[in-house]
């Protein structure tokens, strides 16, 4: 191995490294995967039934200064209704439930996460999916994949 | 002098972002039924007009009830009953989406009861009228009705 290939295997070690431990200091990071909501029954008369999905969780780190967490989304062409609320929740204050549109400006998800306390906190997200009789359904109208973005701010 | 301007938002700090793909899946969904299981039809000497030989009887204590996210659906209607001594007729009343086709006699071929009701819920109130004819004598017809929401 000659001197060229040894900075390069160096370099590489060192990039390598970085990101790891941009990885591990990640302020904010959802856990869980990418969750998919279906809607599958109604009743005569009324509409078909809302479903809840809490398999996924949100995971960030106290900061020196009391911060929050907005929530926003992108779902061109949104047809149905999704909303979120932050649950189980140890440290900070739930916003109340809020629904996802399109396009939304980034909205209070929790706030008045302290400066003390353990340096990882978590909360359950609760996404609750519904839609009417009237909004139609995926077979005819294709599925809402939303790109739901969380931002820890100082509050 | 020189004086300098600076104009800006404040803007929070952020320390970070996160995010992951929701989806929203809504299945075809269909439902429909009806308010009371059994409506009887009775026709008696109060239905009798004196010199005519046909006689009849309606009942308005049912609706039906409907829910469908498709587009282009319709509800049809049919009975059990393949040679009825009597005659059974049905017509939608103040539907609450789509439109009342014609009232239909009832037969074991399914005929079109509501027309355009796709992508909606609602209801209707059903209206059967029962007759006979003095000439046919007495006895009971026992339909099973059945409504179908159908493509339209």
């Amino acid at each position: 191995m000659n001197l060229a290939m040894m900075r390069s295997f160096a370099i590489i070690v060192l990039l390598c490294a970085a990101g790891g431990w941009t990885q591990l200091r990640a302020q904010i990071s959802v856990q869980g995967g990418n969750p998919l909501l279906s809607v599958t029954t109604g009743t005569a008369g009324a509409q078909p039934v809302a479903v809840t999905n809490t398999s996924t969780s949100l995971r960030f780190r106290r900061q020196t200064v009391i911060t929050k967490i907005t929530v926003s989304t992108s779902c061109p062409g949104q047809r149905f209704s999704l909303a979120v609320l932050a649950t189980n929740l140890t440290y900070g204050v739930a916003a109340p439930q809020v629904t996802l549109l399109n396009g939304m400006p980034a909205t209070d998800f929790i706030l008045n996460l302290p400066t003390n306390g353990t340096l990882n906190k978590t909360c359950t997200l609760l996404y609750t999916a519904s839609a009417t009789f009237a909004q139609g359904n995926s077979t005819e109208l294709g599925n809402d994949v939303h790109a739901v973005t969380y931002t820890l701010v100082a509050q | 002098m020189a004086v300098f301007l600076m104009f800006g938002t404040a803007r929070a700090q952020v320390y970070g972002t996160a995010g992951h793909t929701v989806t929203v899946q809504v299945s075809v969904i269909t439902s429909v039924r009806v308010t009371v299981g059994t409506v009887n039809l009775n026709i008696s000497s109060a239905n009798v007009v004196a010199g005519q030989n046909l006689m009849s009887v309606t009942d308005q204590s049912t609706s039906l009830l409907w829910g469908t996210n498709s587009s282009l659906r319709k509800v049809s209607v049919s009975t059990s009953l393949a040679a009825p001594k009597f005659t059974l007729q049905l017509l939608a009343l103040n539907p609450t989406a789509g439109n009342a086709a014609a009232q239909v006699t009832l037969s074991t071929t399914a005929q079109d009861f509501l027309l355009n009701i796709g992508r909606s819920s609602g209801s209707c109130t059903l209206q059967y009228t029962g007759s006979a004819l003095a000439s046919q004598g007495t006895g009971n017809d026992v339909h099973v009705i059945t409504f179908t929401v159908a493509t339209q």
